[in-house]
């Protein structure tokens, strides 16, 4: 029975830091499976991060509705941010603009991660804790409860929003700009978003308009990673 | 009968002050409990990267098992394991 030995999770500690009693979420929260998940990558820093309340928090000089995570370790400053889309409109959900407007501040490393692919979030955090200067990750965690889908499909509605090119996961830093996962064949945009109730009154002529922004928002993503 | 106040200060998903909820623990209230057949598991542990709530935990002989105090029945697992092996023991 032995010839089956590979566990998947051995890449990773395993040791849970994630305390259930504090934990009231909704089952299949995203959310938690991102914070589980960033909890194993800082392990000794978790006392000292801090948590900034939705509706004060204050992000590249801006008042913004997300849940912000702070990480300080001798001269590294992580700004850890989980996006659970909770504004609902369609614009929102296919352009990121936090991504770009970090670089555009000169932070030192700005990622982007799901937590569908949970050793690139983990490989992602670590990296930012070891670059010198301010650093920030944008982390796109699905809701069930306001995207309105079953609870069991969030790793499924994570994967379909990085397959269909809504929210691609890359990395910027000094001297690179990559790509982390790459789609050979990229889905239709009406996939990600019909799998989710709450744009189930969008007309087809606005899901192709939002499919010709995703192209060009990825186009310029793809200029981006060629001029490096 | 008074008037429990609530107050969320934190935003992992956590509430400081106790309502009345504080007698109940995460999985009291599930849709159902997964069962692995261990006759087609592969030990690969997808089930265990993928549960939000830490509740699938590796036993001694290497299979997998979620605790009941924990598991709040997403289902998460059921739908991600490449071999079906989970199945949803519907509760209540």
């Amino acid at each position: 029975m032995d010839k089956y030995s590979l566990m998947v999770p051995n890449f990773l500690p395993c040791k849970e830091y994630f305390d259930i009693k504090k934990n009231n979420a909704c089952p299949g929260c995203g959310i938690s499976l991102a914070v589980r998940h960033v909890y194993k990558a800082i392990e000794g820093l978790i006392e000292k991060a801090t948590w900034e309340a939705p509706a004060a928090c204050d992000l590249f000089g801006k008042k913004s509705a997300l849940s912000i995570m702070k990480v300080k370790k001798d001269k590294a400053e992580v700004v850890i941010c989980f996006d659970n889309e909770a504004g609902g409109k369609l614009e929102d959900a296919i352009v990121k603009k936090m991504p770009a407007v970090a670089v555009a501040q000169g932070y030192k490393y700005v990622a982007t991660a799901s937590p569908s692919y949970p050793f690139d979030l983990f490989d992602k955090v670590k990296k930012a804790i070891e670059t010198e200067g301010k650093s920030y990750i944008h982390i796109l965690c699905p809701c069930p409860v306001a995207w309105k889908f079953e609870p069991e499909t969030t790793v499924k509605v994570g994967f379909k929003a990085v397959e269909t090119l809504a929210f691609p996961l890359y990395e910027v830093g000094s001297g690179f700009y990559n790509v982390t996962i790459k789609t050979m064949q990229p889905k239709k945009l009406a996939v990600y978003l019909t799998a989710q109730e709450r744009f189930e009154k969008l007309t087809a002529k606005e899901i192709e308009q939002a499919a010709a922004t995703v192209e060009k928002e990825y186009g310029k993503l793809v200029e981006n990673v060629q001029a490096k | 009968m008074e008037a429990t106040k609530f107050t969320q200060k934190m935003v992992d998903c956590s509430l400081l002050d106790k309502g009345t909820a504080s007698p109940f623990s995460p999985g009291d209230k599930r849709r159902g409990l997964p069962q692995w057949d261990k006759d087609r598991c592969i030990r690969c542990g997808i089930c265990y990267l993928y549960c939000p709530d830490g509740a699938v935990y590796r036993t001694a002989d290497g299979y997998f098992e979620a605790d009941e105090k924990k598991c709040k029945g997403c289902g998460i697992c059921h739908r991600e394991c490449w071999f079906g092996v989970i199945c949803m023991e519907l509760e209540g």
